[in-house]
């Protein structure tokens, strides 16, 4: 009996198995089953339609969504040289980031390169006309060479730090050479997945003016607003309430309930702040974030309305206001949602708003809870000023959470745009705000197109999967603190 | 840190409030109130449009002229629509309790796997714990619309379409409130168990009278984040079910929105009715939210 006892030891005891259960069950049913059939669906042509005959495709689902075909008397060579610069151009993109970051030596003259390269794009754009995405791409490219050099202590030597912008000019010319004669011999196999995949990046251009903006309102709402003791906030309060009402009352009475509405919500708004301190500001921050979902969707589609919404209501009142007339006012309104041009920037805009103050602000408030308050004291006494403690104290200590921030958001936004695609635009017009998540839900849902939607999807993993790497890459560096 | 600056002595400090310091706090204040202004306009607006009769809605104003309650009644079917004279014949109160109890049922099975996963894990003593759970979590990473697919064609063989089971099973267990809760686990101090143990407790004893009491901080995040993430769910739902008796508000949502697009007032109702009861939530509820949202969301 006792020797039983012993040799079961080494096998997990019964309880185990009893305490993981629940959890296991829906782990391989929900979890690890679907991966494993997900992978089975990508390389069929996996239908929901009972009259699709199921069959094995290997890689060519992969090859549809990603690959060129030959139209017209085109040189194979040329699409393989073009495809091997793109490559290319990737990988001096991810080393120039890495070399960054990794701080290797000679990044000060690639970075002279890289701007160089950007200055060049812009000209040619000027020069020759392109498209937005030549503009975009020299600004990343120049910024990001300015960036590069700006590194301090980095040496202006020659090092490996300059093999990736040379990479990087040698790519970027090879696909300028070698862009005509590519498009002329070849077309993708699927247009619309690029396309979305463009929508989706562009989508993402949001992520740093939410990340900063979130950043400012986590540095205003860091420390307590000095208020005095109760007895003295109750009597300012008070004090606030009354001059909201008087002044809600004085300008209602000109004739302006507006106006006098407006302002009496600025004076609750203070009387709140001095009632309850930041964590009034703090909860009102949040409650877009809180309340995110298809009712805020419907109230932006609302708001974007080129016909009803109060957002072309008022630009039209404004622009009348300086004299336009009112045909002409209506011409010069943006369409918004219903315009190729200015869907995606409504969308931004939007995403920005819920989520200035949402979790990316709570992280941030609790990274700076965590600054050592001996640091900002001793910049205090050697006498630096807001900027320069910013800059030099706050910045660098909270460098782990905008690292860990910008990942999550990259991921996200890589999958996002889903919801405000289905309820907002339906991924219009012309596609322009479908995003990837959109293309497999239409793919899937709407064609039931099992296979290919499942390759979309493991496409999606993979970029997924590089910002992941790259978190797990870099973000155990920046927490060491000195 | 530092150790004090032979040198010249740093500035007196001044008392709080005076000078410099108490500018930049009247500035930090205005700001703050300038920022809960424009972020709070499209609520303003929502609100206002909500209580406008239809003639009304395409103006600038935000104090409606002729403010109305009746856009109300009108969406919760108990009046007709002013303009058709028809009933919208919506199941608004049906759409809310439905969120709620499929938010309730997933928070609830998902905090119980959760934790039972997490004390095998972190509580229990065998060979190979820590290579099985590395293991499970590694499949943390791939994202939920890889599964999203064969899970509807898993939902579909089993003909779980339009059930209540169907939404709320594979949402009953999670790998990371598996990994949440068992950093919260590792962290208690074994000698607990251990004395409960010897006293004859069984596991299921101490993990229910020992651990769960102390873990109750990281339940409590757990259990808010997996909350509003289910109540929040809109992909699944839409295209699990089609019988509006079954959907939950954000579904019921965008059913309105395609029918009575049109009827700004009536739309604006109805994001009220769902936006106003969830800012009363949170703001009761604040303090709890805001530590579960930062404990939940660290990821990764």
């Amino acid at each position: 009996m006792a020797r039983q006892y012993k040799e079961r030891r080494r096998l997990p005891e019964p309880a185990v198995f009893g305490f993981l259960l629940p959890n296991f069950l829906g782990f391989f049913a929900f979890l690890l089953f679907p991966i494993v059939l997900s992978l089975a669906m990508s390389v069929t042509n996996w239908s929901l339609r009972p009259a699709v005959e199921l069959e094995f495709l290997g890689a060519r689902n992969f090859v549809d969504l990603l690959g060129v075909r030959a139209s017209g008397g085109g040189v194979a060579a040329v699409g393989w040289a073009y495809i091997a610069a793109a490559v290319a151009l990737f990988v001096a993109l991810a080393g120039t980031m890495w070399s960054n970051v990794a701080g290797w030596r000679g990044s000060r003259i690639g970075g002279v390169l890289l701007s160089a390269l950007g200055a060049a794009v812009l000209v040619a754009r000027i020069a020759a006309g392109g498209g937005q995405g030549l503009v975009i791409s020299g600004l990343v490219l120049l910024v990001g060479g300015i960036a590069a050099m700006r590194r301090e202590g980095a040496s202006w030597d020659f090092g490996p730090g300059v093999f990736p912008p040379v990479l990087l000019v040698v790519a970027a010319a090879g696909l300028r050479a070698l862009d005509g004669p590519m498009w002329a011999s070849h077309e993708l196999r699927d247009p619309r997945f690029w396309q979305f995949l463009y929508n989706t990046l562009y989508l993402m251009m949001g992520i740093p003016f939410s990340i900063a903006g979130s950043l400012l309102l986590a540095t205003l709402l860091n420390h307590r607003l000095p208020l005095g003791p109760w007895r003295k906030r109750l009597v300012h309060t008070g004090m606030c309430l009354v001059c909201g009402a008087v002044t809600m009352l004085l300008v209602g009475s000109l004739g302006w309930p507006n106006v006098a509405l407006l302002a009496g919500v600025l004076w609750l708004m203070a009387a709140m702040g001095l009632a309850f301190n930041i964590v009034s500001f703090r909860t009102l921050f949040y409650l877009p974030t809180f309340t995110s979902g298809v009712a805020l969707m419907v109230l932006w589609k609302a708001l974007y309305n080129p016909e009803t919404g109060p957002v072309n209501v008022g630009l039209g009142a404004m622009l009348q206001g300086f004299g336009v007339g009112a045909e002409a006012a209506k011409e010069m309104l943006p369409q918004w949602l219903a315009s190729v041009t200015w869907a995606k920037p409504a969308l931004i805009f939007m995403g920005v708003w819920i989520g200035i103050g949402g979790t990316n602000m709570l992280l941030y408030l609790a990274g700076l809870s965590n600054i050592p308050p001996q640091l900002l004291d001793a910049a205090q006494v050697d006498g630096a000023g807001w900027w320069a403690k910013f800059r030099h104290v706050i910045w660098p200590q909270l460098a782990p959470t905008t690292f860990f921030i910008s990942v999550m958001s990259i991921i996200g936004g890589l999958q996002g745009g889903f919801e405000q695609a289905r309820v907002m635009t339906q991924g219009g017009p012309a596609g322009s705000t479908t995003t990837l998540s959109y293309y497999i839900y239409n793919k899937f849902f709407e064609d039931l197109d099992l296979g290919y939607a499942a390759a979309i999807s493991w496409i999606l993993f993979a970029f997924i999967f590089i910002a992941t790497a790259i978190n797990w890459r870099f973000g155990r560096e920046l927490e060491v603190v000195e | 840190m530092t150790a004090a600056p032979a040198g010249p002595p740093p500035a007196a400090p001044r008392p709080a409030g005076a000078g410099p310091a108490r500018a930049g706090a009247i500035v930090r204040f205005c700001a703050l109130c300038l920022m809960g202004f424009v972020i709070s306009i499209p609520f303003l607006w929502m609100v206002s449009a909500s209580f406008k009769p239809r003639a009304e809605v395409e103006e600038v104003r935000i104090v409606p002229r002729k403010p109305t309650l009746r856009n109300y009644p009108v969406v919760l079917d108990m009046q007709p629509d002013p303009g058709t004279g028809r009933f919208l014949e919506l199941r608004f109160g049906r759409w809310y309790f439905n969120s709620i109890f499929l938010a309730i049922g997933i928070t609830v099975l998902q905090v119980l796997t959760s934790a039972m996963a997490a004390y095998a894990f972190s509580r229990m003593h065998w060979r190979g714990r820590d290579k099985v759970f590395l293991a499970y979590l590694a499949t943390m990473m791939v994202p939920g619309v890889v599964t999203m697919i064969p899970n509807y064609q898993i939902m579909v063989s089993l003909r779980f379409l339009n059930t209540y089971h169907g939404l709320v099973l594979p949402a009953a267990f999670s790998a990371f409130g598996t990994f949440l809760l068992r950093q919260f686990m590792l962290s208690i101090p074994p000698s607990l168990d251990e004395a409960a143990k010897i006293d004859g407790a069984s596991h299921w004893q101490v993990f229910w009278h020992v651990v769960m009491p102390l873990a109750r901080p990281g339940l409590i995040a757990l259990g808010i984040f997996t909350f509003l993430g289910a109540y929040r769910s809109f992909f699944w739902p839409l295209i699990m079910l089609n019988n509006d008796q079954l959907y939950p508000m954000q579904v019921g949502m965008l059913a309105l929105d395609s029918t009575y697009g049109r009827q700004v007032e009536l739309i604006m109702a109805a994001t009220v009715m769902n936006i106003v009861p969830l800012i009363i939530v949170f703001v009761t509820f604040q303090k709890f939210l805001v530590k579960g949202i930062q404990l939940g969301s660290v990821k990764g």
